[in-house]
């Protein structure tokens, strides 16, 4: 037996598609001992999930591996095994973390028993010694509660309990490797962390090797040993870590490190007059429960009392968990949330919270918002130049259609897309350029304040800093004002003079952004930091 | 995720595209929609260009040849040898004992077959024509499908039928159609009191047993008003009931495109709603309208012939493939005349080419297909 304990070599993957076949993964290389952490770190579409699924032989229908890739793990050839044999070394000698902790439990079955399933689908063991391991995993896992857990369904759990579980199925037969695709991307920024902690603890009790694949970089620095770095389906630099980060060899690489949003933003002056007001902001959702006689209604107070206030030309950040009202907050501000705000909100001066719909629509053009994911946000049956125009046709801005185009051509260019972009639909771009357009649809009705509700989590991480950039850009040049949604610290350092720190509804901390960065008053601002800048902290 | 990575990479390879062409692409690749879209193509063909199409008028009479059997087309000479089409006459034969009359093909009347012949009149868009697709040569009668009671050509009747029976699956449909939308999308995007009350109605609708109510609902219609009334009527007792599960299922659809951030990106902008119903909610729902109606047009068809063979549906002397079977009801005129049943080859080719046709564009069109 080598060191070794896994061995690619030449792994090519082609999907058949409509349009043609399309290489995935060119020809790649790669090995990993036996206890060590490998990164494999690149854009989506890079091909490092594809790499993944090609080792444990569960690649789509439409997918072919190259004959000449060869997969070798501890001595054995896994692309000559057979599917039946194949079983016995998936969930058992090779293990696989996905994801997204929402999808890949089964709803309909008890936890313990999902767990319990893999040990007896792999060992001859009794039902009752499953079970015992299973407890003895929620331990390892750190489950509050263990016991109670057992026999609790997907769905009582929180995102964070549940990626728990599927570490500690992916734990039950001691893996010597196991592979986590993005084991914290769906998580919050807190609960990253700890996830990330926990994996590297368990790693070092049980002596298993582990593949990161991760496109976040500051994950890759403090847990990994190794680091590939993908683009286009091929390996274009590789190394140990420390030396990775501290002397890049490939432009691309260098690319990918410089591209943490840096930079702060330009002072505000002291003159600035207040140009959105929230006072004692109040949002409550009424939360039915019980059977048809025995109806209980809950009251969930999403913002609690929130008084916040932007001043012309400033970025206001809104920083928390999920859960904790930040995009309720911003929503009701600019009167497109639920009917069950309450509170004063001030524009120019001028109250709009009590307006109607119809009164509310001459402010539309001044107040306008830009979505997180680009994906969703723009209508996939239109093109970009119907998108750009829809907000000049119903307000009536721009006589002819040939005045609007030249409209739409400058707000293509202010967030430097190309004027032919107009002919084409949304999926012809990437998620950057669809969140450019995003963005020149609200500045097409030259706003004053724009809600970016974190418009930069749905994207890569070399592109959310172009992005920073581009809005940092954009408002001085039109004199702008942003109230900045978002869970990364990192990003509001870069674009935010304020912030406000939300939990469950309640403002707990709010002042000048390096103010809270630097010196944080809670306990959660605090963890809020450390999941920024420190990741593996505790 | 490998999801994403593929989308990705679909981005790029899928440059340059518009929905409608990949969707286009992936139908022309499967093989069984293809064949259905061909079949369907004919049957349609059939319809709008039926009196060109058949050889004779649906109610021309050849008092010669009743009850004939179907004539076969030969294309072998009986010398051996291929030769041009041509068919074989009947010599008629009276048994002696039960004075039945059969038929029997005599080789000595060999009658060629050509094609564009001229024959009876018919017309389009109010033109008048008389030159068929095919007939022979010589003008003499010939029965492709044999005759019926009164002498009429099958062939030619069933051919006139398909404009009646797809006229009455794409009219039922199309209003189906319109009213289901309307009512789904409505119901879906006001949502609240509307909502609720425009639901119990479609529950209500769907909790009817269907055969009864129609058999009932055609027993009103006045029987002694003029075929196209009744047909109309009829159509529109049919549009009655099958509306309803469109708009159950728009109104889902349509919900969970509300809460898209794209129609929140319209208001953002300050669109009217029905500026977002037009422009954002009713194109996105497009594909789920267009395979309902491939999977609608087929069940319409079916229930036509159905209703209109128990004799409650279309009524003569309007000619549907129901109409036409209502003829073979007993078993004596089935035994004695079998050729008679040849519009139910017709209602299964053409249900099942819609079928495919429908299943092809729903593969085309699933945004989660991968290839």
């Amino acid at each position: 037996m080598t060191d070794t304990l896994l061995d690619i070599k030449d792994v090519a993957v082609t999907f058949k598609t409509v349009t043609g076949t399309v290489k995935a993964v060119r020809g790649v290389s790669y090995d990993i001992k036996r206890g060590e952490t490998l990164a494999v770190v690149g854009e989506s579409g890079s091909g490092k999930s594809v790499t993944a699924r090609a080792i444990m032989s569960m690649l789509a229908d439409n997918a072919r591996l190259d004959p000449a890739s060869k997969i070798t793990f501890d001595g054995q050839d896994l692309t000559a095994l057979p599917e039946v044999e194949m079983q016995k070394i998936r969930g058992n000698k090779i293990s696989m973390i996905f994801q997204e902790p929402l999808t890949s439990l089964n709803p309909i079955y008890k936890v313990g028993d999902q767990v319990a399933e893999i040990i007896l689908t792999h060992r001859n063991v009794s039902k009752k010694e499953a079970r015992k391991e299973v407890l003895q995993l929620f331990k390892e896992v750190q489950l509050p509660s263990p016991e109670m857990r057992l026999n609790q369904y997907p769905h009582e759990m929180s995102g964070g309990q549940r990626q728990r579980v599927m570490i500690a199925m992916a734990l039950a037969n001691k893996p010597d490797l196991l592979i986590a695709d993005e084991p914290t991307t769906a998580l919050d920024v807190t609960v990253q962390a700890e996830i990330l902690s926990l994996l590297k603890q368990l790693q070092d009790t049980h002596g298993m090797a582990v593949i990161l694949i991760t496109h976040d970089l500051t994950v890759v620095e403090k847990t990994s040993d190794r680091v590939v770095v993908m683009r286009y389906g091929e390996i274009v630099e590789r190394g140990n870590t420390a030396e990775v980060f501290a002397n890049p060899q490939h432009p691309y690489t260098r690319h990918l490190l410089a591209s943490e949003p840096k930079g702060r933003p330009e002072p505000l002056p002291e003159s600035a007059g207040p140009l959105m007001q929230a006072n004692d902001m109040r949002v409550v959702f009424e939360i039915k429960t019980g059977g048809m006689f025995t109806r209980k209604t809950h009251e969930l107070v999403a913002v609690n009392d929130i008084t916040a206030m932007i001043r012309k030309g400033e970025t206001l950040g809104i920083v928390g968990e999920s859960g904790s009202g930040k995009t309720t907050l911003g929503m009701a501000m600019i009167g497109l949330g639920a009917a069950h705000a309450r509170g004063e909100v001030l524009f120019e001066g001028q109250r709009i919270d009590n307006l109607t719909r119809s009164q509310m629509r001459p402010l539309r053009t001044k107040i306008q918002v830009v979505y997180q994911d680009p994906f969703s946000s723009l209508n996939p049956r239109m093109i970009v130049r119907q998108i750009l125009e829809e907000g000049l046709i119903v307000n009536g801005i721009g006589s002819s259609a040939k005045e609007r185009e030249e409209l739409v051509r400058e707000a293509l260019h202010e967030v430097q897309m190309d004027a032919d972009a107009m002919t084409r639909f949304p999926h012809e771009f990437s998620g950057g350029q669809r969140q450019r357009i995003a963005i020149a649809r609200a500045l097409i009705l030259k706003p004053e304040f724009i809600l970016l509700d974190e418009p930069t989590s749905a994207l890569d991480l070399s592109i959310q800093a172009q992005i920073i950039d581009l809005l940092r850009d954009l408002r001085v040049r039109h004199d702008l004002s942003y109230m900045f949604i978002s869970h990364d610290l990192k990003v509001v350092k870069a674009l935010c003079h304020n912030v406000i720190v939300m939990q469950n509804g309640r403002m707990v901390e709010a002042g000048p952004t390096l103010d809270v960065l630097e010196n944080p008053q809670t306990e959660y601002t605090q963890r809020l930091v450390d999941a920024a800048f420190n990741v593996v902290a505790a | 995720m490998t999801d994403q990575t593929m989308n990705a990479e679909e981005v790029q390879a899928s440059n340059g595209l518009s929905y409608w062409q990949l969707v286009r692409r992936r139908f022309v690749r499967n093989r069984y929609g293809m064949v259905g879209l061909i079949a369907a193509m004919i049957v349609i063909i059939m319809a709008v260009f039926a009196g060109f199409i058949a050889p004779y008028g649906v109610e021309t009479k050849d008092r010669t040849a009743i009850y004939q059997p179907p004539q076969g087309i030969h294309i072998i000479a009986p010398d051996g040898g291929l030769t041009r089409p041509y068919v074989m006459g009947w010599g008629e034969e009276m048994d002696p004992v039960t004075y039945e009359i059969t038929f029997a093909p005599d080789p000595e009347l060999r009658r060629d077959l050509s094609l564009f012949v001229e024959g009876t009149e018919w017309t389009f868009l109010g033109l008048t024509f008389d030159t068929h697709l095919f007939g022979t040569a010589d003008g003499t009668p010939f029965h492709l499908l044999g005759t019926d009671s009164l002498g009429r050509d099958v062939f030619s009747r069933m051919v006139w039928g398909t404009r009646v029976t797809l006229l009455m699956g794409v009219l039922v449909t199309a209003a189906a159609l319109v009213i289901g939308t309307a009512v789904g999308v409505a119901s879906g995007y006001f949502g609240g009191t509307f909502d609720l009350i425009v639901q119990r109605i479609v529950e209500f609708v769907k909790s009817f047993p269907d055969l009864p109510l129609y058999l009932a609902l055609v027993a009103v219609l006045p029987r002694r008003a003029e075929p196209m009334t009744i047909f109309i009527m009829f159509a529109a007792i049919l549009v009655l009931l099958r509306w309803a599960d469109l708009s159950r299922e728009l109104r889902g659809k349509v919900i969970s495109i509300r809460t898209m951030d794209y129609v929140r990106a319209a208001e953002a902008v300050g669109a009217k709603d029905s500026r977002i119903l037009t422009r954002h909610i009713v194109p996105n729902t497009s594909s789920h309208m267009i395979v309902w109606a491939t999977y609608q047009l087929p069940e319409v068809i079916l229930l036509e012939s159905f209703l209109s063979f128990l004799g409650v549906g279309v009524q003569a002397p309007m000619v549907s493939w129901g109409t036409m079977l209502n003829q073979v009801r007993d078993f004596q005129s089935f035994a004695a005349a079998p050729w008679l049943m040849a519009p139910v080859g017709m209602i299964v080719i053409s249900v099942l080419a819609f079928n495919a046709f429908g299943d092809g564009m729903r593969d085309a069109m699933d945004p989660y297909s991968n290839d």
